[in-house]
């Protein structure tokens, strides 16, 4: 018996031991979407600055609010322009000192100062894009596309052969962008027709409501339609010779994914350190190049989509800027609870 | 009677069918995990670099020890708790007995959704800080009542006169306890040992809700894995399907050992 | 024996804790609403009169469906299968239960995931339907397949439960009903069956209550369309934030549960079926 309690003992020390022994260099805790990063990038600024990253994904915004006011404690967050207005709102982050950011300088000037944080003060960006139809050539006639928009989504042709991205804000974009309404409308009337513009697509549809899952699946070309962000796009489209994106007349949501640092963050001069890293010419070439989507960085953006460079002709990596139909998303509590709910008996249903 | 051919072969084909179908994906899942390209249905060669990617990638390196350690810490406390307040339950007052089982049962008969729940919101509401250690609480929290649950029948079975007489032969109530009560009752808290460290091990929906802070273990990290095609997770299954069958098959054979070993000394 | 149960004490604070806090933490966001202070709290019936809406009632009527398609496909599936390996040698019984429980020690994301790869458009069947020159079938994300990944989770319990109980059977009941003159069939009916029923409700009720509340399998193999009440739990928890609204539904759910175990509890004859479960798992 005897000896069996000091082999107990023996392994819970060990264990406890071998579990604490990352505690000794700081740790900086980041918070952002699945596969957004090189992973080589992570170990790259853990050995420049001696210390550990702990790397979480989440898999929306929402799920990302939640889990922050359930009690998690992060350093750096990665929100949509929407998110980081109602965490401003909310005083959650922490001002920042852009002259802690000297490649700030670096980042293409129309993604700068826009309505969600002007001056960006608390933010800045990571990657942007927009929202749009990623298609196959082969199956898909484009003359639908141009003639029906957002609309073909709902067109029985189609029917079987859809995915949906599984996010209420973005479906509901679609609806009121097919139906001629802004994104951010909030006349009741508008929101219920869009609810069933989305229950007659759901209906009808047969649709697939996924998140990342779709992006192996459309490089497989399983389906011949699917809602994605053009940087998700242009990742497939490199993969995927048959595909091509998008974007419909009516308008759609151009987005941008910042970098924030949280209110409470232990680690701030490191968090400091991650932002200007991820806006190092090389490091946010690398990510580009990796995750498919668009970079902030001018310097970039201008190689990656310029001649020689990776995505050259991949419309899916240049998003339309200034094209008057194409909104971003505004904070609205509201608005965004009653289109959390309806989005959740669309799924029931 | 005699069996006519139809008779003999049905059973034996709607065993092996089912064991093809318990069988195929998971053959299938290690087979590819040997794959040289990224593709789960076409090989093109025999390659170990999924192996390589697996024991490289921290992430993954540190969900499994995250898995292992509270497997085990949590299986060595709730062992030791659940087996001394099982002793403390059977010498209890019939009604608290029964009033304390059914609180214990509770884990048990709770979808595991709702425990998680309950924990994420004790937890949220205490403002305690998610990760290690919330869920190795967790973890605790669930294993502890299948142990009393594996270790009360056995004793029930117990002769409590033994106990009692080791007493009056004036050994204290410590060792009564080590050198009388326990050795009796050991299948049973061997088996709640181990069904213990397999529900932390296999654990998900817990381990999902009361996490937090990068904290993941192996269920986490296949969960938000498998949203793209990735073969190292298949080679991650297959070290684990491997490990496991093989305890398996020790654990069962050892008994036929044993057997052996009795029947030649008799 | 006093000075033994002592030994309790500890564990009732602990349980008080981590077992009775946590429910009455979900009674009480069930029955209130966000907004409350400390001083004034308000109770409501809002989040329950919630969930009787159409939407969502149908959300618990379709689990309640797939659970129970899970488990009558277990039990057709599962009788036989037990019922065959009972009647071979004991040697061979002991290798194919064992081959039989392997499956249930494997992770279930792990074997949830095996399946993803199988049943894709892209995937191995459908790989070999187009090579035979077939039409490719769409298997994931529908009912076939988040059916298909519940009954492969659970048939293996199921199969156990029986088994068991075919195994207990004192074969000299067997042996006399023959010697009274009964055929086969006769001695099945009357005899086997019955006497097997108590495995079979173990076994019901080991696949019926997890298959109504789980939501990993539908989420995985049924993709986000699929909303079964542990899905619509867990997005009202994780994605929509509406904490309240999502006790409400754990609490109705675990009532379910609850009810059910207990009407499992009444017909099974045996009694200490919990405690055999997890005896036999291990055995």
């Amino acid at each position: 018996m005897k000896k069996l309690f000091k082999l107990l003992a023996v392994l819970i020390l060990s264990v406890t031991v071998f579990g604490c022994s990352g505690e000794q260099k700081e740790q900086l805790k980041v918070y952002s979407w699945g596969v957004y990063i090189d992973p080589s990038v992570i170990t790259e600024f853990e050995d420049k600055y001696n210390c550990d990253v702990i790397y979480d994904n989440f898999d929306s915004n929402e799920q990302m609010y939640t889990k922050l006011m359930g009690g998690e404690s992060y350093d750096v967050l990665v929100p949509s322009d929407y998110m980081i207005e109602r965490l401003i709102a909310e005083g959650q982050l922490q001002q920042l000192d852009l002259t802690k950011v000297p490649n700030f300088s670096n980042l293409i000037e129309g993604i700068t100062d826009l309505p969600y944080d002007p001056g960006n003060q608390y933010s800045v960006p990571y990657f942007w894009g927009n929202v749009g139809l990623l298609y196959n050539t082969t199956t898909v006639d484009y003359n639908d596309l141009e003639t029906e928009g957002w609309n073909i989504l709902a067109d029985t042709n189609y029917q079987g052969r859809i995915f949906i991205y599984d996010s209420e804000r973005d479906s509901f974009m679609v609806a009121l962008k097919a139906l001629g309404y802004s994104a951010n409308t909030t006349n009741e009337d508008e929101i219920q027709a869009a609810y069933a513009w989305l229950t007659n697509v759901n209906d009808t549809m047969s649709p697939v409501y996924v998140l990342d899952d779709s992006i192996d699946a459309m490089i497989a070309g399983n389906k011949d339609i699917a809602v994605m962000y053009s940087g998700d796009a242009a990742y497939i489209m490199s993969e995927n010779e048959d595909m091509s994106f998008y974007t419909p007349n009516e308008g759609t949501n151009l987005w941008v994914d910042g970098m924030v640092i949280t209110k409470d963050s232990e680690a701030v001069d490191l968090a400091y350190e991650w932002i200007n890293f991820m806006l190092d010419e090389d490091v946010a070439a690398r990510n580009s190049s990796y995750v498919g989507y668009t970079s902030p960085v001018q310097s970039v953006y201008d190689e990656m989509s310029g001649v020689g460079g990776e995505y050259e002709g991949n419309i899916a990596y240049i998003p339309r800027l200034g094209y008057v139909n194409d909104e971003m998303f505004r904070n609205n509590e509201t608005i965004r609870k009653e289109i959390a709910d309806l989005w959740t008996r669309i799924k029931s249903s | 009677m005699r069996k006519s051919k139809y008779q003999k072969i049905m059973p034996v084909a709607m065993i092996v069918i089912t064991l093809l179908f318990f069988y195929l994906p998971i053959i299938l899942m290690m087979v590819f995990s040997f794959n040289s390209s990224r593709s789960l249905t076409s090989w093109s060669g025999f390659s170990l670099q999924w192996y390589q990617n697996l024991f490289k990638d921290r992430d993954i390196i540190s969900a499994v020890t995250t898995t292992v350690s509270i497997a085990v810490i949590s299986t060595v406390i709730s062992t030791i708790v659940g087996t001394i307040s099982a002793i403390g339950i059977s010498n209890s007052k019939p009604i608290l007995k029964e009033v304390i089982l059914t609180i214990n049962n509770l884990p048990i008969l709770n979808p595991d959704i709702v425990t998680a729940i309950g924990l994420m919101l004790l937890f949220s509401s205490m403002s305690i800080d998610k990760g290690f250690l919330t869920m190795l609480l967790a973890h605790i929290a669930f294993c502890i009542p299948y142990v009393i649950l594996s270790v009360l029948p056995k004793l029930r079975r117990l002769d409590a006169n033994i106990a009692e007489a080791a007493l009056d032969l004036g050994a204290t109530p410590w060792q009564a306890l080590i050198k009388v009560i326990v050795p009796q009752i050991m299948p049973g808290i061997i088996s709640g040992a181990l069904i213990a460290f397999t529900m932390s091990f296999d654990d998900f929906v817990i381990s999902y809700f009361v996490t937090g802070n990068g904290v993941k273990n192996i269920s986490i990290l296949v969960y938000t894995m498998s949203k793209r095609i990735n073969p190292t997770i298949n080679a991650l299954s297959t070290i684990m399907i491997v490990i496991v069958t093989i305890i398996l098959i020790v654990i069962n054979i050892i008994p036929l050992f044993k057997k052996k070993e009795r029947t030649v000394l008799e | 024996m006093k000075t033994f149960s002592n030994l309790v004490k500890p564990y009732m604070i602990w349980i008080g804790v981590f077992v009775v806090i946590p429910m009455l933490l979900i009674i009480f966001y069930a029955f209130t609403n966000k907004g409350n202070t400390v001083v004034s709290i308000a109770f409501t019936m809002d989040n329950f009169l919630k969930f009787f809406d159409s939407v969502y009632i149908k959300v618990l009527l379709k689990s309640l469906e797939i659970a129970l398609i899970t488990t009558t496909i277990c039990v057709i599936i599962g009788y036989p299968i037990a019922y065959s390996i009972a009647n071979t040698k004991s040697r061979t019984q002991t290798l194919l239960m064992l081959l039989i429980t392997i499956p249930m020690w494997i992770n279930t994301l792990v074997k949830t995931y095996a399946w993803i790869s199988v049943l894709s458009d892209n995937g191995i069947i459908n790989s070999i339907l187009i090579k035979l020159g077939l039409q490719p079938i769409t298997m994931m994300y529908t009912d076939f397949s988040v059916i298909l990944g519940m009954v492969y989770n659970f048939l293996p319990f199921m199969i156990l439960e029986i088994y068991t109980a075919l195994a207990k059977m004192d074969h000299a009941l067997i042996d006399a009903s023959s010697d009274l003159g009964a055929n086969k069939v006769q001695t099945f009916e009357k005899i086997i069956f019955p006497l097997s029923l108590s495995g079979v409700i173990s076994g019901i009720t080991l696949v019926f209550l997890p298959s109504v509340s789980t939501f990993v399998i539908p989420k995985l193999l049924g993709g986000g369309q699929y909303m079964l009440i542990g899905n619509l739990i867990e997005n009202q928890f994780i994605t929509v934030g509406e904490w309240n609204f999502g006790s409400a539904i754990s609490l109705i759910m675990a009532i379910i549960i609850l009810i059910g175990m207990y009407f499992a509890r009444k017909f099974d004859q045996d009694g200490k079926d919990s405690n055999k479960q997890k005896e036999i798992k291990h055995a």
